[in-house]
Order: C-alpha cells, then structure tokens, then sequence
C-alpha cells in the first residue's frame, strides 16, 4: 500500500495551520496501524490526524462534535465545482438525489449540489451525522474529498458536521454538451437515440443518448419506481454520475433526475463510421446461437442451453450473430453483426439456419461453417457505432469491383517515373 | 489458438490484433530480414517488407494451382496461390488444423483468400524461402481476387510513397537492410498487376 498520498493530505491540512509534519514518521505510523494492526486507512488516517492535532494544540476535526463553527480554520469554504480529490472541504449545497446505501457501513449516499455543479457524496454510518433530506439544503463542515473509481466523491466522517440551512432555491443546473462531459457529476439535455440488450439481470435500460455535439452510452440499474426512457424523445438529466471505464465516458442515470423535454435535437452522427476491408476471421460463438428466454437476459447459451444465470433453459431462443475481426490493411476491426445483417450479408436466414442446426448431422456447427465459406476473406463495407474497441455493424455489404478505382490507380502507379 | 483473440480483446483494451498487410508475392519474395518485438518466447515475429512495412500478417488473395500433402506421422500441406506478379508458397500442418483440413479439401484451380504468417527460411544454398503458414483459407470469385490486386496495388503504392517521404523506424531499418532497393521496381509491379485486370 501507498502511503505517501495519505501522508501528503495530512501534510497540507496541518500545513493550512502553518504546521510542519515530519511526513517519515507520519508514514511509520500509518504503516504500523494499517500493516500490523489491520486498522482501515480511512480510520489509521484520522487517528494518526488527531494524534498530531493534539501535538500542536489544534481542535482535532475528529474530536466529538459540537465544535463545528470554530473548527473552519483548517478548510476552506468552496464551491462545488472546485473541489478537488485530496481536499478538505466546507462546502453549502442541495441534496439532488440520494441513492440506496450499498453497504451497512454507510448511512447516506447521493448527490449534493450548489450553482457550480454536483458532486457524489457519502456519510458513512459510523459518522452519526445529521440525515439529510432530499431536496433540502446544507452546510457541510470539513469533509474531505477523494477519489471513488476516477471520480470525486465526498466523505462525510465522524468530524464532519452537517447544518440544515434555510434556502428554497430551485437551482436548475446548466446542462452541458456530451462532448465535454468529464468523470463525475454531469447534466445534459440529450434525445435517446439507441436502446441496447441490457447485459445484466439489475439493468432496466441501456442506450445511447446523444446531442449537438456527440454521443455517450447511458445505464439505468433497477430500482423502485424508476421508468425506461423512450427512444426518439428529448430529455434533460439532470445530475448523472459520468463514469470512465477504458477511457469511455457512461452515464449512470439512476439517481439521476429526469425531465421530458419538448422538441427535437439533431445528434452528432459523429460516431457512426464507415470500415472497408477483408474479414480476416470467423470467430466462435458466431453463426446460429441459442439465448435464455428469461425477460431481460438474452445471454447466449452454452451448446448445453446453459445461462450462466438462469441454468439449463430447454426453452431457449434462436439467433443469428456473427464475431469477427474486419482488416484493412492497417488495422483490424472487432466486428458485431446483428441477426438481420447476418441474413443480408450470408443468404441464409433464421428459419433456414435452424432447418439446418436441426437436421444437419453437424448440427450447428453446420451453419457455422457455411457462414464461414460464404464470408471469410471476403471485402465488405460495415456501417455502425464503435463501442468499445468493437464495431456494432448496422450494415454490412458486399464490396464490388469498380473500373474507375482501378483506372485511378493505373494512374497512379504510372503517373511517377 | 487465433479464436482466442476476441476474447482476449474484450478483457485487456490494450490487446490489438495484428493488421494483415497486403503485399504482392513478387515483394514477400524479396525478403532477407525478419525480426522479434521483444525478448519473450512468445513475442510476434515480424518479416520487414523491402517497402518498409513489418508484418506478422498478411492477406492475399490467388489462384490455388497445387497442392501436396506430405510427411507421414505429421501430415501437413503446402501448396501454390499464383497472384499476377509472382507465386506465394503456403503451408499448413497439424499446428494449424483447421487451416489444413480447409486446404485439404480444396480443389484447384481455385480462386482462394488465404491470411497467414510469413516466415523466412534459409536454404543451405544461402538463398532465402519466403512462406505463409496459413491460419485461414477459404474459395473465394474472382470480384474478390479483383478487389485484392487493387487493394494491394494501393497500399503497396502507399507504402512505396511513404519510402521518400517519411523516417519511421521501419523504413530506415529498411533501407539498412535492402540498400539495393529502388521505388521505381515496385510502382512499376504495381502497375504490372493492375494491368493484368480486363477493363
């Protein structure tokens, strides 16, 4: 375990009351709690924080509540926005959303707001803070602020002190184009372009919404009373929680807050691309393939009807994909073809390809191969959206000989001496 | 063993299969070097193309003209895919069953699309062998075959264009490596190959 960036949040918050640590013995102390005693870094760092407070003769943060007012020397009041990772932090803002807490160890969690922006917070239950109210406003007392998955989030712990304060205003945040959305909390006014196969049993929806100026994946995780969104309509979200996962933005619209909007936007076909090239591979898993019936799954199935949720489904479902790799020469593509390109591209569609699987000896492999041979090594142009380091095709076709490249290039490879 | 690669993709972002570059076998013919990225057993091995492309891979398409099978306790085939400059030599063994039992089945003449691994032999006359280790091959028409040679045709014209303007590693380990090299062979094989396409 890494030390020294603990060591260094101590550091500037004594170094805020001109104070100097002496950061080799803070670290020794650190590494004494967490590794020999199995303390939780959070609680070896406020031990080791109280410890040296009472050493320079500061009202420790930690040290039982009440305090509250005089103990602003060591943060500073900040708006949102400028919160940093690494920060402690006074902060005035509105509770916008408060999410199911995911472990008994935390009381609250959610989203606190003021006019500069949002971001996520957390009141671990061994705190006893005060309970916040969704929609009310509060004064949050030295809170610190790290880093949770790439994204702020703001710790409320045992020295923190939380006031209600009276203000009623409705704070409506500026929504902001997707291009320039980053890790965090975001808000956007954006038209649902595309709905996905949700990929696990807790997803209600998953899609892509898009504005002006791009595109960017949504998700929203089963909980009570949320609501799908419709494709082709506007709406604005208010406070999502932008993730990064493999150096892509996602929004987790949860918890966010949801309005329908009037009108239309016309999105960014930015993210649609053109790839021309020869498909190089035919991997497994491609040609006719079973799904789990269950509403919501549609995980492929093993050759033995086996959903690795659901167990042995008798009852599965036929379809049509097929994984490959598309090369142009320079670089090679990760391609996804739906059942209906399939069809298009191949010639064989679902009813023969399961007369086939059938009544073949081969049996599904059957299919495979006969995709293969009719596919393999051959040029093609796919249209779709990059997801991921893999092309999902929404067309995929044929290419054909044209005389005017080829005069062209006659050209070309004469035109020099 | 290749059909683990888009799993491998999924899991590790980093993972990148390697492109398979488009050469005429008048080029491949020409090659003298062939070179590990990286010290590992496993590292890919690429064969430097006089061009100054490396390739751990390539696609060509050709017409299968023979094929022999050979050897008794591992079986493997080789045969000859003929493109409008020159000849590839390929093979696939027991490594490569699949590929094998494609080939096996073939019947030539046939336009096929082949993408393998290049690798260089040296005979014990200190002449050099250029052949394909075949991962895939399939019967292909000729609208494909006629793709390929101008799909080739314009990256090998790429590539030759590159040569005098641009000082990638590759290119100037090629011109260490093949001094002798002149642009000019290779535009003009370009030209030869389109020109052998009925207008």
């Amino acid at each position: 375990m890494d030390y020294s960036e603990v060591t260094e949040r101590i550091s500037r918050k004594f170094s805020k009351s001109g104070k100097e640590i002496d950061r080799q013995k803070v670290e020794g102390k650190l590494r004494r709690l967490i590794d020999e005693f199995g303390v939780q870094p959070s609680e070896a760092e406020r031990s080791v924080s109280n410890e040296l407070a009472k050493e320079f003769n500061i009202p420790a943060a930690g040290s039982s509540g009440g305090t509250g007012a005089g103990a602003g020397g060591a943060t500073e009041q900040k708006a949102i926005a400028q919160a940093q990772p690494g920060d402690w932090v006074t902060l005035e803002g509105k509770v916008v959303s408060l999410a199911a807490p995911a472990s008994p160890a935390i009381a609250q969690s959610g989203i606190i707001a003021d006019e500069s922006g949002g971001i996520r917070f957390v009141v671990w239950a061994k705190s006893n803070a005060l309970k916040m109210k969704e929609g009310a406003w509060y004064r949050i007392e030295s809170a610190v602020v790290d880093e949770y998955k790439n994204i702020p989030n703001l710790k409320v712990h045992s020295g923190t002190t939380i006031t209600e304060i009276e203000k009623t205003d409705p704070l409506i945040p500026e929504p902001s184009p997707i291009r320039d959305l980053r890790p965090g909390i975001g808000s956007v006014r954006a038209k649902v372009i595309q709905e996905w196969e949700v990929t696990h049993d807790r997803m209600l929806q998953s899609g892509l919404l898009g504005d002006e100026t791009g595109t960017v994946k949504f998700v929203i995780w089963k909980e009570p009373g949320k609501e799908k969104l419709a494709v082709g309509t506007v709406y604005s979200v208010f406070y999502a929680q932008v993730d990064e996962y493999n150096e892509r933005l996602s929004l987790n619209i949860t918890t966010a807050t949801i309005m329908q909007e009037e009108g239309d936007i016309v999105t960014a076909t930015g993210g649609d691309v053109e790839i021309r090239g020869a498909i190089v591979h035919i991997a497994p898993g491609s040609g006719i393939i079973k799904r789990c019936p269950v509403p919501g799954c549609n995980r492929a199935l093993s050759r033995q009807n086996y959903c690795p949720i659901h167990e042995i489904q008798p009852n599965f479902v036929y379809d049509l994909r097929i994984k490959g790799w598309l090369d142009d020469g320079e670089k090679t593509h990760n391609i996804l073809l739906k059942r209906d390109v399939v069809e298009a591209l191949t010639g064989i569609n679902l009813d023969q390809a399961k007369e086939i699987a059938e009544n073949n000896p081969l049996g599904m492999d059957e299919v495979f191969l006969q995709m293969r041979d009719k596919v393999l090594g051959r040029y093609v142009a796919c249209k779709g959206r990059e997801i991921e380091n893999r092309l999902l095709v929404n067309t995929c076709e044929r290419m054909h000989f044209e005389s005017g490249e080829h005069a062209k290039l006659l050209n070309r490879a004469g035109g020099a001496p | 063993m290749s059909g683990t690669a888009p799993e491998m993709g999924r899991r590790d972002g980093s993972f990148e299969r390697e492109p398979a570059r488009r050469v005429f076998a008048s080029e491949l013919r020409e090659c003298r070097y062939q070179f590990k990225d990286g010290e590992d057993e496993k590292s890919p091995t690429f064969v430097l193309l006089p061009t100054g492309e490396r390739s751990n891979r390539i696609f060509i398409v050709g017409t299968l003209t023979e094929k022999t099978r050979q050897g008794e306790q591992n079986i493997f085939y080789r045969g000859r895919v003929i493109d409008p400059t020159g000849t590839f030599f390929i093979m696939a063994g027991s490594y490569q069953p699949e590929a094998m039992q494609q080939l096996a089945k073939i019947e030539t003449p046939a336009f096929v699309a082949v993408i393998g691994k290049p690798n260089l032999y040296q005979k014990p006359d200190g002449s050099y062998l250029a052949s394909v280790r075949v991962e895939a091959i399939t019967v292909v028409d000729k609208d494909t075959r006629d793709l390929w040679v101008l799909d080739t045709a314009a990256h090998t014209l790429d590539r030759v264009d590159a040569l005098a303007t641009s000082t990638s590693p590759d290119i100037v380990k090629a011109k260490e490596q093949y001094p002798s090299v002149d642009p000019a062979v290779y535009r003009k094989m370009a030209y030869d190959a389109l020109a052998q396409i009925k207008m």
